[in-house]
């Protein structure tokens, strides 16, 4: 049975959010919603003050709370480990994203078509509808919205519907087809990995056998599936710097 | 008479109460089925089984004399 | 014979007879009950955006604003029917009886209210309602909130005001007029023999008996909803759904009080309301005031004396920081009425002003504790370390919660002029022709 976890080397991390870019393009999220973040996060008092970044997709948890709390049940967890959402079932109670101690949830607060930047970009314009072809956004991804996995739930991809919640899906449409999730492929110094956990001789396994993984609010219970490498985790009185300046 | 079907009722109504949440609560259920119901609008048999059960104070009172 | 020929005219309490006082009042809450309707149909198209609620993390906003925290309080407030007529008929306390179906009517209707506040407060709410019959988990915290609550409290309040009324039904019938098929229909043939006052009277004993269980769960798990949560401090602790009862308990009789005070002045009804009414009501809405002061000082008494790192953040914020000025505010909100009414208590003499301005100050305290128990965790409660967020309702969502107290008034208003709203005693029943 296939497990999939993903381990971010803190040690590598310098915080390019090429990897929060990527996320973004490949699954069409919606204004202000980051389902990779990259946490810069300072400790101490100058002239002692430590920067650090951290790296947080959903941690797809074992003993996920939002999974829990989900009243309908369009929050799901499959037995590959993934927990995804059925965008057909949610009926936008929100009630996830309050469960969730990581904040990875995103509400789509808007109708989508009106929910990408349309107060920078006119999407109307002649000019930019003869480049876009009309498509909003313009880089549309055509695996989204597609249904997916023995389940045959349309769960990848953002800006489904309006009033629903969205979080990281660890790339269910790409993963399925063989291919790594956009966040892992694209990173340029390889500090995100991902794999079969449940496989001894998966790359991952190796690594995780070789490291100390520890794993992101631990005395949460959750179980998460992303485990971290290097680093520590953030102190309790770490205060974040570069938070995304957009409300939608 | 009277008292035999409003026992009845609360019968039916806790019965259906039962079948409704056992259906709705897959317990022990593993992966995505631990997120679906066991049989589709079990929770709306739940509900159906709380309002039979107190619809038992209905029959109770509303159900007509017999006939001397 | 003389006595059975009456005309509509004379019907009891005001019923079929709409004053201009009355139609003043219908008016204006039918036009804030519209502007309400406008206001949603506003977040219907454009969708939540239009409400100041924003996502929890990097969007710095709180995803749960005063929708839910109405949600929660007209839920509470729901509290105080059957309270009362569990106090009638359970501890045979006859002196509260003429204000039974008031009770009962504010359960009905405050229920009716907390299920469309939750329906407003959804992104997709049709697919809500017919999901949640479909789909619901138990394993959910909102189960127990949609199933037990709005299904089954609703259904047996509903139950109980009606079977309750079948009396005063059957007198009313007699009455020709646009109402008589109205009251026809609620009596069902009721004939006041002593075999059908005696079935009322054990039915309404065991219903009472049944549903206060029923109540004790569904404000518990209403409780559970937020005290379940590890992942936000300020929400996960033991004490939560004991302290949801109790101030379901203050807001209800609360608005018991203040009803009772505007029925019995609207209607003249001095001598059925009495002040041994409001003595006990008083007393009541003490005991539940003491109670859930008792959790308020526990709380903050633990915050103050050692709080963890992750939820310092928090306490601050209520204690010293942006929501102080409505922690305090209702904290004194609470205190002073609890202080004025155990006064009253001590002397044994009760001043209906005074109740119905604590009946108020309460219900306000309770609206302010709702709302701190909803928004300061997700503004202030993030256990990683996201940037401090902001919450401030937009015109939509006070429209909305505009809207819905002004359909409460709507109902009570538009159900006493139907119905009697006290029992109808002897005196009544004979009508001497004007």
């Amino acid at each position: 049975m296939t497990k999939y976890a993903m381990v971010v080397d803190l040690d590598r991390c310098q915080g390019c959010r090429a990897c929060t870019e990527a996320c973004k393009i490949e699954n069409n999220t919606t204004q202000g919603a980051f389902w990779m973040h990259v946490f810069r996060f300072e400790e101490g008092k100058f002239p002692d003050t430590k920067v650090s970044f951290l790296p947080r997709p959903c941690q797809h948890c074992d003993n996920a709370p939002c999974v829990k709390v989900c009243p309908t049940g369009a929050r799901f967890k499959r037995e590959d480990g993934i927990v995804l959402t059925d965008s057909d079932r949610c009926i936008g109670c929100r009630y996830c994203e309050l469960a969730c101690p990581y904040g990875v949830n995103y509400f789509n607060w808007q109708k989508p078509s009106e929910a990408y930047y349309s107060e920078v970009i006119d999407w109307e314009d002649a000019d930019i509808q003869g480049i876009t072809g009309g498509a909003i956004p313009p880089y549309k991804n055509p695996d989204l919205g597609l249904r997916y996995g023995d389940e045959q739930r349309r769960t990848a991809g953002g800006g489904q519907a309006k009033g629903v919640v969205e979080k990281c899906t660890f790339c269910v449409h790409r993963v399925e087809d063989g291919k790594l999730p956009a966040c892992v492929d694209t990173c340029p110094v390889q500090a995100l990995r991902f794999g079969d956990v449940e496989d001894p001789t998966s790359p991952i396994s190796e690594f995780l056998r070789e490291k100390n993984p520890w794993t992101l609010l631990e005395e949460a219970g959750t179980e998460p599936l992303v485990k971290y490498v290097g680093g520590k985790p953030p102190a309790s009185h770490a205060k974040e710097i570069e938070r995304p300046e957009v409300r939608v | 008479m009277r008292k035999t079907w409003t026992w009845v009722t609360i019968l039916i109504g806790v019965v259906l109460m039962i079948i409704g949440y056992f259906g709705s609560a897959p317990w022990g259920a593993a992966g995505v089925r631990n997120s679906d119901p066991r049989f589709s609008f079990a929770p709306a048999l739940f509900v159906v089984g709380v309002v039979i059960a107190f619809s038992a104070a209905l029959v109770y009172e509303l159900l007509p004399r017999r006939r001397r | 014979m003389a006595t059975d020929v009456r005309s509509k005219e004379q019907l009891p309490q005001g019923v079929g007879r709409f004053s201009a006082g009355w139609k003043v009042f219908i008016a204006l809450a039918f036009v804030v009950f519209a502007f309400g309707v406008f206001a949603y149909t506003r977040e219907l198209s454009n969708g939540m955006v239009e409400t100041g609620m924003r996502d929890v993390g990097t969007m710095g906003g709180a995803t749960w604003g005063i929708y839910i925290a109405m949600v929660v309080y007209f839920i509470g407030v729901s509290f105080a029917g059957i309270t009362v007529a569990a106090l009638i008929r359970i501890l045979r306390l006859e002196k509260l009886r003429s204000i039974a179906r008031m009770a009962e009517l504010l359960t009905v209707v405050s229920l009716i209210l907390g299920a469309l506040a939750i329906i407003v407060d959804l992104g997709q709410p049709v697919r809500g309602v017919i999901n949640l019959f479909r789909y619901a988990r138990p394993q959910s915290p909102f189960f127990g909130t949609f199933s037990l609550v709005i299904a089954g409290y609703l259904f047996a309040s509903l139950v109980y005001l009606y079977l309750g009324g079948r009396r005063d039904a059957a007198v009313m019938a007699k009455y020709p007029g646009r109402l008589q098929w109205f009251h026809r229909w609620w009596a069902a043939g009721y004939e006041d023999t002593e075999e059908e006052r005696e079935r009322h009277h054990k039915s309404s004993f065991w219903m009472a008996l049944a549903i206060v269980p029923l109540l004790i769960i569904a404000h518990s798990t209403l409780g559970f909803v937020f005290g379940l949560q590890v992942g936000r401090p300020g929400w996960y602790g033991t004490l939560q759904a004991p302290a949801f009862v109790a101030l379901a308990g203050v807001s209800g009789i609360g608005h018991i009080v203040i009803l009772s005070a505007i029925i019995r002045r609207v209607l003249r009804a001095e001598a059925r309301i009495t002040e041994a009414v409001f003595a006990w009501l008083g007393k009541i809405l003490l005991l539940f005031l003491a109670v859930y002061v008792y959790f308020m000082s526990v709380e903050l008494f633990t915050l103050l004396y050692a709080t963890p790192e992750v939820e310092k953040r928090l306490s601050d914020a209520l204690i010293s920081g942006e929501y102080a000025w409505i922690y305090w505010g209702s904290v004194a909100v609470l205190v002073i009425p609890m202080a004025v009414l155990a006064w009253q208590a001590l002397n044994r003499r009760w001043n209906v002003g005074l109740l119905v301005a604590s009946g108020v100050l309460v219900n306000l305290g309770a609206i302010g504790k709702r709302y701190l128990i909803v928004v300061p965790s997700q503004t202030h409660g993030t256990l990683l370390p996201y940037e401090v967020g902001s919450y401030s309702p937009s015109w939509v969502e006070y429209g909305v919660v505009a809207g819905l107290f002004a359909l409460g008034a709507l109902l009570i208003g538009l159900f006493i002029k139907a119905f009697p709203v006290l029992p109808i005693d002897e005196g009544e029943e004979v009508m001497s022709r004007a």
